[in-house]
């Protein structure tokens, strides 16, 4: 499979009366934006807000962040089985509007999340505040249940993404990039002599907010299957996962993997990078046991010599995490996996609540009970009235002044367990 | 395998009452829950669901529901292993800061996570047979 993605650097978003990009600055027009997303009848009211990096901007609680894209040429849509048809996605050609993301904030449920600072020390933790942001506070219609709520504002968020992206169709991007996976057996042959490497990708899948897609299928329903690298950067996996800001994987992580990019980075250097195994994190104790099961049958299946395994949340995945290392291991192939710590706040503490002496090989995100104080910003985009009662915020986070005491597990993506963050850990 | 629920949780009891067995338990912390778990595991029961399911943090939400077998047998390690491990977790996260006193309206947001978490695990555990 082959696809080309061209990314158009954004560099400034504007308000206009034309949605269109010019000289990098995207030109949204607010009020088609709104219309479309009036358009779902489980909305009451969406408000469409600008933040740009190095602003004194916070917007929170952020639910997902969406990078907008376009296919260009090749079978199927951005975001297939969702605003798409099915159609197997990731050859031809992609285009993505880079530097720009769509936001979604709302009150889905009373207890929040998620925070992106565009300027200050908690902009430092947050890949989010490099971008050209455009956000959309949604409210629901009275009456509305939680699951219909996020649904909707999870969809107005892909709807904007999708809307946004199509503009890039007729624009010459600034930067091509080619990826590229063949077959199982024409890519073992490929490189013979490199060392054979894929990637175990574990979805977060267990229930309200904490739900993960793979072509509109709810990922707990799932069994392991391959997918190649370039479905996921046209969208084969979307987010519904709304907890645990920190070290969720929004869709925007998902488009642009970094573990899938530096994997292409050294496909054909010095290792030859196979494809993908999905997973799913699920609460019943034999599916985890059937899923590792799969996982570790599929390394063996496809030749692996190596595999690199992330996981995604907190708690409970630590034991999927460990049981798909082990069980690869057992099958005679290297791991290495990715996760983050919840090492207490003086980072002393254990900080996963599994661990096996297999796991030997293992790259940190960061510890998320670090604590931060994140100063007051001029505008907030969504609400503050929540600060007291996230992940991490305790009693009184929210000073009299607007500044806030917290864990760093508030930001969005600050401990990524994709690595898509500046925090890490080296021992020898 | 025929499957008792754990919990502290009036939403799963009132759900689940009547199909499966149920031991409701109101007075209970989530750190409870898990140590009354630990005991059941002792006694030879297993354990059919992970105890820090979910995302959301052992001293943010009040409220745990843990599926664990009906039947005992023999000492179950792996049950153990994870449930041990739970414990030293939460207590980790307790220690740091306890769980808030929430509004009733944000009890019943987490009420309601906890229930769609079970659920689902029971929605898995029920695909092929009912019992």
């Amino acid at each position: 499979m082959h696809l080309e993605l061209g990314k158009i650097k954004i560099t400034d978003i504007q308000f206009g009366d034309l949605t269109k990009v010019e000289a990098g600055v995207l030109y949204v027009n607010k009020q088609e934006l709104i219309d479309l997303i009036m358009e779902d009848d489980h909305i009451k009211g969406v408000s469409v807000e600008l933040a740009r990096p190095g602003e004194e901007v916070r917007i929170t609680p952020v639910k997902d962040v969406i990078e907008p894209r376009v296919k260009v040429e090749g079978p199927g849509g951005i975001f297939p089985g969702v605003l798409n048809k099915v159609t197997t996605v990731g050859s031809g050609r992609t285009h993505v509007l880079s530097g720009a993301a769509v936001v979604t904030c709302g009150k889905i449920v009373g207890f929040q999340e998620g925070i992106i600072d565009m300027t200050g020390p908690g902009a430092d933790y947050t890949p989010f505040s490099k971008l050209n942001n455009v956000c959309l506070v949604i409210e629901a219609t009275e009456g509305l249940n939680q699951y219909e709520y996020e649904a909707a504002a999870r969809m107005a968020g892909l709807k904007a993404a999708s809307y946004l992206g199509q503009i890039g169709k007729d624009i010459q991007p600034d930067e091509i990039k080619v990826y590229e996976t063949k077959p199982l057996l024409e890519q073992a042959v490929e490189y013979p002599n490199l060392p054979k490497v894929g990637y175990v990708y574990m979805l977060q899948t267990q229930g309200l907010l904490h739900d993960t897609y793979v072509y509109g299928v709810d990922a707990k329903k799932i069994v392991p299957t391959i997918l190649y690298p370039t479905e996921i950067m046209d969208g084969a996996i979307l987010s519904g996962n709304c907890v645990s800001a920190c070290d969720k994987n929004t869709t925007y992580h998902h488009l642009n993997n970094p573990i899938i990019h530096d994997l292409y980075e050294r496909h054909g250097k010095d290792i030859n990078f196979m494809g993908i195994i999905i997973t799913n994190e699920n609460v019943y104790l034999a599916d985890k046991e059937r899923s590792s099961n799969w996982t570790a049958k599929f390394t063996k299946y496809l030749g692996l010599d190596g595999a690199i395994i992330s996981q995604e949340g907190f708690g409970n995945p630590d034991t999927d995490l460990i049981m798909n290392c082990k069980k690869i291991e057992d099958e005679g192939v290297k791991t290495v996996i990715v996760t983050d710590e919840y090492a207490g706040r003086d980072g002393a503490s254990q900080s996963l609540a599994d661990a096996d002496p297999k796991a030997d090989a293992v790259v940190t995100g960061g510890n998320a009970n670090e604590v931060i104080v994140l100063p007051p910003m001029k505008k907030v985009i969504g609400t503050l009235d929540y600060i007291d009662k996230i992940a991490g915020g305790f009693d009184g986070s929210l000073r009299p002044d607007g500044s806030i005491e917290a864990e760093i597990q508030v930001i969005t993506g600050a401990t990524n367990e994709l690595g898509f963050n500046k925090m890490s850990a080296i021992t020898y | 395998m025929k499957k008792t629920i754990i919990t502290n949780n009036l939403l799963v009891h009132d759900k689940y009452n009547e199909k499966m067995g149920i031991i409701y338990l109101e007075e209970f912390s989530y750190l409870d829950i898990l140590k009354f778990v630990r005991d059941k595991i002792h006694k030879g029961h297993k354990l059919l669901t992970h105890p820090l399911s979910g995302s959301i943090k052992p001293n943010e939400t009040p409220f745990k529901s843990v599926a664990i077998s009906t039947k005992k047998g023999i000492l179950d390690l792996q049950s153990l292993e994870i449930i041990q491990e739970c414990i030293i977790t939460t207590e980790k996260f307790i220690k740091v800061k306890k769980t808030p006193n929430w509004t009733k309206e944000i009890l019943e947001d987490f009420s309601l996570i906890d229930f769609s978490v079970i659920d689902g695990a029971i929605q898995s555990m029920e695909q092929f047979y009912y019992r």
